[in-house]
């Protein structure tokens, strides 16, 4: 035991050695080589310890072991006449205080990249060492806890002194276990079957038949599609569209429905080219050979990369652009793999954590020299698209020819303004008028010929030359530190920096994605297995899942995750597999109710004595409104689609131009996670009910509570089309009013109405109305408003 | 619905307000929702994210009012004099100021241009101001015009992004947001930030969205024209009984589910926001009902008298918000409505003769107004854009005849001024250069514009934090300063 202690205690201390030595380095670069690095001033140069101890014109910069004689401290602290950095302000203290530790414990130069112990000392933070697969603790009511989940749930439990709630309902199983894992209502025939079913295995069978259903992938992609801040378009001035950006969101949905092992779904999204290396070129035939296939479905995970945020008015400035593009990639690397916020680091060291600003340049520098490509996936495509160039050609002489005919008009108008085709329109000759209809004709026959989009997937490739990354000295790319190489975070890894043969193409992203899928990686098993607990208790083990640092969140059942940790990986990472743990537990399958006296030890329901009742997400809750309206569209795939929207919803939109509505009603009934994510403007509806801004990594949707979603169901132009075609639905089915409640009553609720309900229901049906069908309608929009239709017990 | 509602709210927000008003509302509330709205339950209150919080300290305002002129309008036109460019029209640069990133001028080419307007001395702080704004001119004794605004965005998006939410990148809160989180609401039946537009903005909906604090903090965009906000026309056909019967129907339902359910402050909460939507919309309509304001108010305002009748609308529709509780208003003159703003690429003279004429008797009216109904005390006012414009003429980009007497964007020095909110009027702070490029005086970044908003409404900057991506942040970022608000209140 004392052993142990010790241990820790001196594997503590090695890091803290480390860590001074790194954050010192860092600390003077960040401060101080805008005028003693390269410039010199004053003769002084500390970009490496020898220039240092050599000092400038005042003579050594400092005595290692000595801070109180060392002018370099002294100057920092401002006490005697020289004070530096110059201003009015100093460093912070903190970094202040690292100095003068570094100078007194010797003042150690760290080399690039390698840590100053010869292998890397174990790491103080939990989530920085390897998961240990821990014994199952022991309980006292052992036969209250039948699965793994559960002892460590129930340990903790009883430890507190909570007594678990008491199983749910075969009813709230049902719809809770088909909303979690479909993200839809379940249907009344699912429901039947399941009541029925008595046997042993109906749960898991259950779980079986929504895991294999094909909406099973587009719930969960779209967990993932948060976690990768996926949009559709750039955002900032233009918010230009991304063509392909949902060829990786059809991706990640076939990723998630084939239950592809996640160690394989990292690897193909960071390095998909490098891995599984291929030209795509086509060998003499049109149709594209069967394993250049294969290796282009690898290949298109890196879309990933090519999707971020971009301000289009970067294009301007080269290397503005590369910079900001390197910032996403590495941010959103380190959010959604390693569960690490690094995008501090980008301007100082990491105050909180062990990662350094130069781990953050190093993973930067992984994605220098990859940069996205189109490429083309059709030959017979391809060349009808070239093909069909000239009829731009024809576009432009009709387009010339108009505007000429314009031109005369205006002139006859006379100067001044600008005037819009509407006002011009009067001043058109007779002839005038009809040439010009001619003409408009002509283009839209010209246009209607233009072969469609040439098939082109967007992916990463390797840039012709590969820049070298240097720190950016807080964060600003033109204040350039030292050149840093590519590497992993040094707490994390022995041997932090990439090797590289000179003349080998490329593999900076392959030894990243290798590096992350080791079984024995502290992070990649455990923020994933994290990530989907919290999508079925609403709350992960650790409730930051992009933040196992030390600003995040420490875990409720520390044990617990490891265990699940490990669980993955020997189950091959199998997503499909951690979802029947989790769901097999007792833990899952308890009734939501709030119980005295737990609620008063455990408000919170931290330690999971009950199910947290949870409001649909934003796309939970059109989804359930199309399908409880029968309209609901399950066709998957393909590019985004673009519902029809009021007047006022599109309002605020730059130019309705960039929303050219898809008009074809089933089109736009498809299910959410098929809708256009233009970063520059969320759909009203789903923004109201917390659809997460796409600019960054979300780890967590809001479940906000406020009046304008109240507003949008009440309301809103869409829900009400859907009512009248939920009532329409009813109304086919009987046209006796208590047949019409209890069937609505399934769609909506998933359950038959009680007595009490039922004779209510039936009163509303009942009423006079203005208008025949008036109370049906109202019934109908009456159901969507219930809480019970947006919350699943 | 009861009377008292059309009374203002304002600064006398209190429970008994709030429960004498909950108590005559019709249809279906439960206990829970009215212990919710009353703040009387503790947990219920901890899930209500917009109620009212007091301030870290005594504030000077309660409301905010940004009068935002979307394109970026030119300070040496305006409110910052350069006698000096009269000499120097139509030389080049300064050899030392040549380097200057520009997004479509080539510093090193352009000739310089002084302004076409003139200046004269107002009120008897003797502030110069241009003849673009001779009715705001009237009220120099109230204004702080702070000439040295400064930050890093010459391009549109990224500008607006920084003036709003503190920085150009994508995905952070807007200053309404902040304030709206910090102080919550004080409106029962208003949304409390609103954002009246021209046609959207070039960044889009983010520059007043919630970026990484939860979405019921955004801007509710509110409209001059048909039902003010979002989602507040009832359905086509649907009276509003019908709907009231719908809602007590469904309130019914609502009512047994969550007392099946108990403990779930959550249920409650969701009950009383369907009651505070249905109050919403029977009032935001008359909240915004101008035919309640005199003939000479509106005469004040503008309203009805072109060009001046659209921004004028929003001026008065910002006051009626104001005294109802709203905390934080945010105006657009100019837009991506036919791409009319104050982008004055090409004849900046001509395009802000145009832009001008639009909003100057407006703030000039709302100013008076605000003052004669008291409410100038706790309202701050402040105006400004994305940027200023440059004393150069802009590049060739925008005409085809050469130089075009256009300006183009200059982040590096321009103006805004401050009214109301308990600031001191008839000062300037800070001084651009001689030709009005740079700040060189008293520098004051965005970032220091916002911690001052956020001190005068009583919020310390650094301490109003969001602990998001690893990292408590904040509005003013790693910057601001809120020291200038000291001036801002002495002179």
């Amino acid at each position: 035991m004392h052993r142990t202690l010790l241990s820790l205690w001196l594997a503590a201390l090695a890091v803290s050695a480390a860590t001074i030595d790194e954050s010192a380095r860092a600390i003077l670069a960040a401060n101080c080589l805008p005028c003693h690095g390269e410039p010199k001033m004053g003769g002084l140069d500390v970009r490496e310890i020898g220039p240092i101890l050599k000092g400038g014109s005042r003579g050594p910069a400092l005595t290692p072991g000595k801070s109180a004689t060392s002018p370099l401290y002294l100057a920092l602290e401002r006490t005697g006449d020289l004070k530096m950095p110059p201003g009015k302000q100093g460093l912070p203290p903190h970094e202040i205080r690292v100095i003068r530790d570094w100078i007194d414990s010797g003042a150690h130069w760290p080399r690039e990249g390698v840590p100053t112990g010869s292998a890397a000392p174990e790491p103080a933070w939990w989530s920085l060492r390897k998961p240990v697969r821990p014994a199952l603790p022991e309980v006292r009511n052992a036969a209250n806890a039948p699965s793994p989940v559960d002892r460590f749930i129930l340990a903790k439990l009883e430890a507190r002194g909570l007594k678990p709630a008491p199983g749910a309902s075969k009813l709230t199983l049902v719809r809770r276990a088909a909303f979690d894992l479909t993200g839809l209502p379940p249907e009344p025939a699912q429901v039947a079957a399941f009541l029925k079913d008595d046997s042993p295995k109906a749960w898991e069978n259950l779980i079986d038949r929504l895991l294999a259903s094909p909406q099973y992938g587009e719930k969960w992609g779209r967990h993932w599609l948060d976690v990768v801040r996926y949009g559709d378009s750039s955002g900032y001035e233009g918010d230009i569209y991304y063509p392909n950006a949902w060829r990786y969101r059809d991706y990640v949905i076939k990723s998630f429905n084939t239950d592809k092992p996640y160690d394989q779904f990292v690897k193909e999204q960071i390095a998909g080219d490098e891995i599984w290396p291929n030209t795509l070129e086509f060998e003499g035939s049109y149709i594209m050979p069967a394993q250049k296939q294969i290796d282009l479905e690898h290949r298109l995970g890196t879309s990933l990369y090519t999707i971020g945020p971009m301000d289009p008015s970067s294009l301007l400035n080269g290397e503005q652009l590369r910079y900001e593009r390197l910032t996403d990639m590495a941010d959103t690397t380190a959010s959604a793999f390693l569960g690490l916020t690094m995008g501090c680091a980008r301007c100082h060291d990491h105050k909180f954590d062990p990662i350094t600003q130069k781990d953050y340049f190093a993973l930067q520098a992984i994605f220098a020299g990859s940069e996205p490509r189109d490429l083309a996936i059709d030959v017979r495509k391809w060349q009808e698209f070239k093909k069909g160039q000239t009829k731009l050609l024809e576009l432009e002489d009709l387009q010339d020819r108009i505007s000429r005919l314009d031109q005369a008009a205006r002139r006859r108008l006379g100067s001044g303004g600008k005037q819009s085709a509407s006002d011009l329109a009067v001043f058109y000759t007779e002839g005038e008028r009809a040439e010009r209809e001619g003409l408009l004709q002509s283009v839209a026959q010209v246009a209607l010929k233009i072969p469609r989009a040439n098939p082109t997937v967007t992916v990463l490739t390797h840039s012709e030359i590969v820049p070298e990354i240097h720190l950016a000295i807080r964060g600003e790319f033109r204040n350039k530190g030292p050149v840093v190489k590519p590497g992993f975070p040094a707490v994390l890894s022995a041997t932090p920096a990439i090797v590289e043969v000179p003349g080998q193409p490329l593999a900076r992203r392959k030894a990243l994605a290798l590096w992350l899928t080791r079984a024995d990686h502290p992070l990649t098993a455990r923020v994933m297995v994290n990530r989907i607990w919290q999508g079925h208790f609403g709350r992960g083990i650790v409730a930051t899942p992009n933040d196992f640092g030390r600003q995040g969140d420490p875990p409720t059942h520390p044990e617990l995750l490891d265990w699940l940790a490990t669980e993955f990986v020997a189950r091959n990472w199998s997503v499909k597999a951690m979802h029947r743990v989790i769901m097999n537990s007792d833990a899952y399958r308890r009734s939501s109710d709030v119980l005295q006296p737990n609620s008063d030890k455990d408000p919170d329901n931290h330690l999971l004595w009950r199910a947290n009742r949870r409001r649909l997400d934003a796309e939970g809750v059109r989804d359930a409104i199309l399908a409880s309206a029968g309209t609901l569209n399950l066709k998957g795939g393909g590019p985004p689609v673009i519902p029809p929207l009021s007047e006022e919803e599109i309002g605020a939109l730059e130019d309705a131009s960039q929303w050219p509505a898809n008009h074809d009603p089933a089109a736009a009934a498809r299910r959410s996670v098929y809708l256009y994510v233009k970063r520059g403007f969320r759909v009203p509806m789903l923004e109201t009910f917390d659809m997460p801004d796409a600019s960054f990594s979300s780890a967590h949707r809001d479940s906000t509570n406020v009046a304008p979603q109240a507003l949008a169901l009440l309301n809103n132009d869409f829900v009400y089309r859907q009512a009248q075609a939920f009532a329409g639905r009813l109304s086919r089915e009987s046209a006796d009013p208590a047949v019409q409640a209890a069937s609505g009553w399934r769609l909506a609720l998933g359950r038959e109405p009680t007595p009490a309900e039922l004779q209510k229901a039936v009163a509303i049906l009942s009423r006079g109305a203005s208008q025949p069908g008036q109370p049906l309608l109202d019934f109908c929009l009456m159901l969507f408003n219930l809480n019970e239709f947006l919350y699943v017990d | 619905m009861s009377t008292n509602m059309h009374a203002p709210l304002h600064r006398k927000t209190s429970f008994s307000s709030r429960r004498e008003f909950l108590e005559q509302s019709g249809g279906g509330f439960g206990k829970l929702a009215l212990l919710y709205l009353l703040g009387l339950d503790a947990g219920a209150a901890a899930s209500n994210p917009l109620a009212a919080k007091p301030p870290m300290f005594p504030a000077k305002a309660k409301s905010v009012i940004s009068l935002f002129m979307h394109g970026g309008p030119s300070h040496i036109d305006t409110f910052d004099p350069k006698p000096a460019l009269l000499k120097l029209d139509g030389q080049k640069l300064p050899e030392s100021m040549r380097g200057v990133r520009l997004q479509f001028t080539n510093a090193s080419e352009a000739p310089l241009m002084a302004s076409r307007r003139t200046f004269s001395k107002h009120g008897q702080s003797g502030i110069e101001i241009s003849d673009l704004f001779p009715n705001v001119a009237a009220h120099a004794d109230k204004l702080a015009v702070i000439r040295s605004c400064h930050h890093e965005a010459f391009v549109h998006s990224m500008a607006l992004n920084i003036m709003n939410t503190g920085s150009a990148r994508l995905g952070f809160p807007s200053a309404g947001s902040w304030v709206l989180y910090g102080l919550g609401s004080e409106s029962q039946n208003l949304p409390a930030y609103v954002v009246m537009l021209e046609g959207g903005t070039k960044a889009g909906p983010p520059v007043y969205g919630s970026g990484f604090l939860p979405a019921v903090y955004q801007g509710t965009v509110m409209r001059t024209k048909g039902a003010p906000f979002l989602d507040m026309n009832l359905p086509a056909g649907m009276s509003n009984a019908e709907q009231r019967t719908m809602l007590d129907d469904a309130q019914w339902f609502n009512r047994r589910h969550m007392e099946e359910r108990p403990g779930d402050s959550n249920l409650a909460a969701r009950i009383a926001a369907y009651e505070l939507a249905f109050r919403m919309q029977t009032e935001a309509p008359s909240a915004v009902d101008l035919s309640q304001e005199s003939a000479a108010t509106r005469e004040m305002y503008g309203v009805g008298q072109e060009p001046a009748n659209d921004y004028g609308l929003k001026c008065l529709m910002a006051r009626r918000l104001v005294e109802r509780g709203v905390r934080f208003v945010q105006l657009y003159s100019g837009g991506l409505v036919n791409g009319d703003d104050w982008d004055g690429h090409a004849q900046c003279d001509k395009n802000h003769q145009r832009m001008s004429a639009r909003v100057d008797k407006p703030i000039a009216g709302l100013l008076a107004d605000l003052e004669q109904r008291g409410l100038l005390e706790s309202t701050l006012v402040v105006w400004g854009g994305d940027f200023g414009r440059t004393p150069i003429m802009d590049g060739q980009l925008f005409s085809t005849s050469g130089y075009d007497g256009g300006r183009d964007h200059n982040p590096y020095g321009f103006s805004m001024w401050m009214a109301g909110g308990g600031i001191k009027g008839g000062q300037i702070i800070g001084a651009t250069d001689e030709i009005g490029f740079n700040a060189v005086v008293d520098p004051v970044h965005t970032n220091d514009i916002h911690a001052t908003i956020l001190a005068l409404l009583g919020l310390d900057h650094k301490k109003l934090t969001y602990f998001s991506q690893g990292r408590d942040f904040r509005l003013t970022d790693v910057g601001g300063d809120h020291m200038f608000a000291e001036r801002l209140l002495k002179g």
